[in-house]
């Protein structure tokens, strides 16, 4: 499911600045990254090219969305 | 940072029950499907929001290569600048994901810069702006260079070195904010205004010029990392009166059939890899070729390894230039733009994804089996954005510049030719738009815009967040690329069914874009992304319609010769002072209206 998972996460906040399609955000409370909208994600890895700790976790697979007349 | 979905009201708790718990709500959204229902509920105080009000002489919108060259050189001769991007400084947009830049040394080419942009204009069919291209190779190495001392080709990630002379300089970068109007008044540029994704803002810029370095645009494709890139520069500026062009051409990268969204992986390790330059190669990479094999065999193309696949294989299509025929046999057809052809790094494997496989190192398509459309809505680099009126990246608005892949130079043509000529062309351009929209600025008085002014752009901006009800700007989207994608419409063209989709695309535009919907910033974003989209299929649609010769990345099934008794000429299109879209050709070799010859 594209972006997958974030452990291990500084709060230095790269992944959230340099993602282009505005996927992760930063939980206000624990002051982590979390992935927020992970269906924007266009699985470009640059958030993980620019986690200093390799914290993110990414794979291939994106579902087909679903087709509804409308939405 | 009250706006994101994680600390907003929860708004969709009847539909989250419905989907079985918050994990099916997940589930649906990472499938993409757009939740929520018609009623909107807005998750932050649309009535609450902030307003900030900056003044500068040059604006800089875009922060990728072009935008990085536009505020260095407007800086360096004398105006006061600002930058202002949707993304991060060397993070958005296609500049992180270009790793060829060309740069020409006379010292070491065999060709001189004559020959090489006569070149380039045979391969281009003439479509190319001489202007341009010359200047481009004129000023590549200059910027090359630059870039060089800046530690540029020092990293596989752009932020740090584009942040060096941007921060020697003091120039402010505004990061995340979307700018979805240019403002005009008297008849001149005035500024620009947008939101902030993260603070519950709506920024207004007052700006003596303007540079739009807003990169191309697509139809959020899959497979091709223009995910973030809908044309927005072009959009707004059409909004108030500025001509665009090269809507017709196709950039025809294909995808890989296996995990088609992953960008990533269809491009092997080449993201991992450190910039590098690359000299003359001039080819006429069609891309669109393939999507005509498909068409024309019934998709019995396989692709399994480089060198497979001919067009030789089916009768017509897309005209390839004798001279630019590929003689060599281990390629394929496809367009190499400016990613060039770097050697294969030592790249790590993606963090818990797979290695590439057998054969996954090079571009999409150049392994596995392909699908096309991957980067559908997207023209050929530097033929589809504002028409230049002349060789310093001016628009017909004064003011109002544009660079890079927001400025229809015409620079390669509507055809790829020079390899890693994107990239160095937006360095290029960026340059040239900085000193000339630097000293257009010091010609004109203080700018402000009126309260007024400020109150409707306002309004429109935050329109979807107070809308009652409304469509999701994700099914907009996933409809109108139902209508565009398909490879019968834009890459093999026909007279019924573009105008079937015309059809479509206006019903789009007359019953859904006034009524997109945004629970949050986020939203927001999208349903503005969104609006450009519907306006940027109408263009391509109407261009293509018009357009009736076939000629580089435009094909015609029902016109497959090239004219040139009638079509040696570029299509601008502007909007009529009845608020349609109008279309006009302005040929080739000549600046628009006042039919001066390009020297």
């Amino acid at each position: 499911m594209a972006i997958e998972s974030i452990n291990g996460c500084i709060g230095c906040e790269e992944c959230i600045k340099s993602c282009p399609t505005d996927v992760i955000r930063l939980d206000q409370k624990t002051k982590k990254a979390i992935i927020t909208f992970p269906e924007d994600c266009q699985i470009c890895h640059l958030c993980r090219l620019y986690c200093p700790v390799d914290a993110i976790t990414i794979t291939p697979e994106k579902s087909i969305p679903v087709i509804v007349s409308w939405g | 940072m009250s706006s994101s979905k994680e600390n907003g009201k929860i708004s969709r708790r009847s539909f989250i029950a419905l989907a079985g718990g918050a994990a099916g709500a997940m589930a649906l959204a990472s499938m993409g499907m757009p939740m929520g229902w018609a009623e909107n509920n807005p998750e932050i105080d649309v009535d609450a929001l902030g307003l900030d009000k900056f003044n500068t002489d040059v604006l800089v919108i875009g922060s990728g290569m072009a935008g990085l060259f536009a505020a260095v050189k407007a800086h360096d001769a004398g105006a006061k600048v600002m930058m202002v991007s949707k993304g991060r400084l060397g993070s958005s947009g296609q500049t992180p994901f270009a790793k060829g830049i060309f740069a020409f040394d006379p010292e070491k080419e065999e060709l001189s810069i004559d020959e090489f942009v006569a070149k380039i204009s045979r391969s281009a069919m003439g479509s190319n702006n001489e202007a341009y291209t010359r200047q481009m190779a004129e000023h590549s190495l200059d910027r090359v260079n630059e870039l060089k001392s800046w530690g540029f080709f020092d990293s596989a990630i752009y932020n740090k070195s584009f942040s060096k002379p941007i921060n020697e300089r003091n120039i402010p970068v505004h990061e995340r904010i979307v700018v979805t109007h240019l403002i005009k008044e008297d008849e001149k540029i005035v500024g620009a205004a947008g939101f902030s994704v993260d603070e519950q803002k709506v920024l207004i810029y007052e700006a003596k010029s303007v540079i739009l370095c807003t990169g191309a645009g697509g139809f959020k494709p899959n497979g091709f990392p223009i995910g973030d890139l809908t044309h927005d520069g072009t959009i707004m500026a059409y909004d108030i009166g500025a001509k665009v062009t090269g809507k017709e051409w196709n950039d025809g990268h294909p995808g890989r059939a296996e995990n088609p969204a992953a960008c990533y992986d269809g491009w092997g390790d080449m993201f991992e890899n450190k910039p590098s330059t690359v000299s003359v190669e001039v080819h006429h990479d069609l891309g669109v070729d393939l999507n005509y094999m498909v068409y024309a065999s019934g998709n019995s193309v396989t692709m399994g390894r480089p060198g497979e696949g001919d067009m030789n294989a089916v009768s017509g299509g897309p005209f390839t230039p004798e001279e630019f025929k590929r003689q060599e046999t281990g390629r394929r057809p496809g367009p190499q733009s400016d990613e060039g052809r770097p050697p294969r790094g030592e790249g790590k494997p993606p963090g818990g994804g797979k290695p590439p496989k057998d054969g996954g190192g090079g571009p999409p398509g150049m392994s596995g089996t392909p699908v096309g459309g991957s980067s559908a809505g997207m023209a050929i680099h530097k033929s589809e954005g504002l028409v230049p009126i002349n060789e310093r990246c001016e628009s017909n608005i004064p003011g109002l510049y544009a660079a890079g892949d927001a400025l229809g130079s015409y620079m390669s043509g509507g055809i790829y030719t020079q390899i890693g000529s994107s990239l160095a062309g937006s360095a290029v351009q960026g340059g040239v738009a900085g000193e000339a929209a630097a000293k257009y600025s010091k010609t004109v008085g203080s700018v402000s815009i009126s309260d007024a002014k400020i109150k409707d752009v306002e309004e429109e901006i935050l329109a979807p967040l107070k809308r009652e009800a409304g469509y999701s700007p994700a099914w907009v989207t996933q409809t109108l690329q139902g209508i565009m994608i398909p490879n019968f419409i834009l890459y093999v063209k026909k007279e019924n069914l573009m105008k079937g989709a015309l059809a479509y695309i206006e019903e789009l535009r007359d019953q859904h874009m006034g009524h997109l919907r945004a629970a949050n910033l986020h939203d927001l974003r999208l349903a503005h992304e969104t609006r450009n989209m519907i306006v940027s299929a109408e263009m391509k649609l109407r261009a293509s319609l018009m357009r009736k010769e076939s000629r580089c990345s435009h094909y015609r099934l029902d016109y497959p010769e090239m004219d040139d008794e009638n079509w040696r000429a570029w299509i601008n299109i502007y909007k009529g002072e009845d608020g349609t879209m109008q279309l006009e050709k302005q040929p080739f070799g000549q600046w628009p209206n006042q039919g001066a010859e390009i020297v």
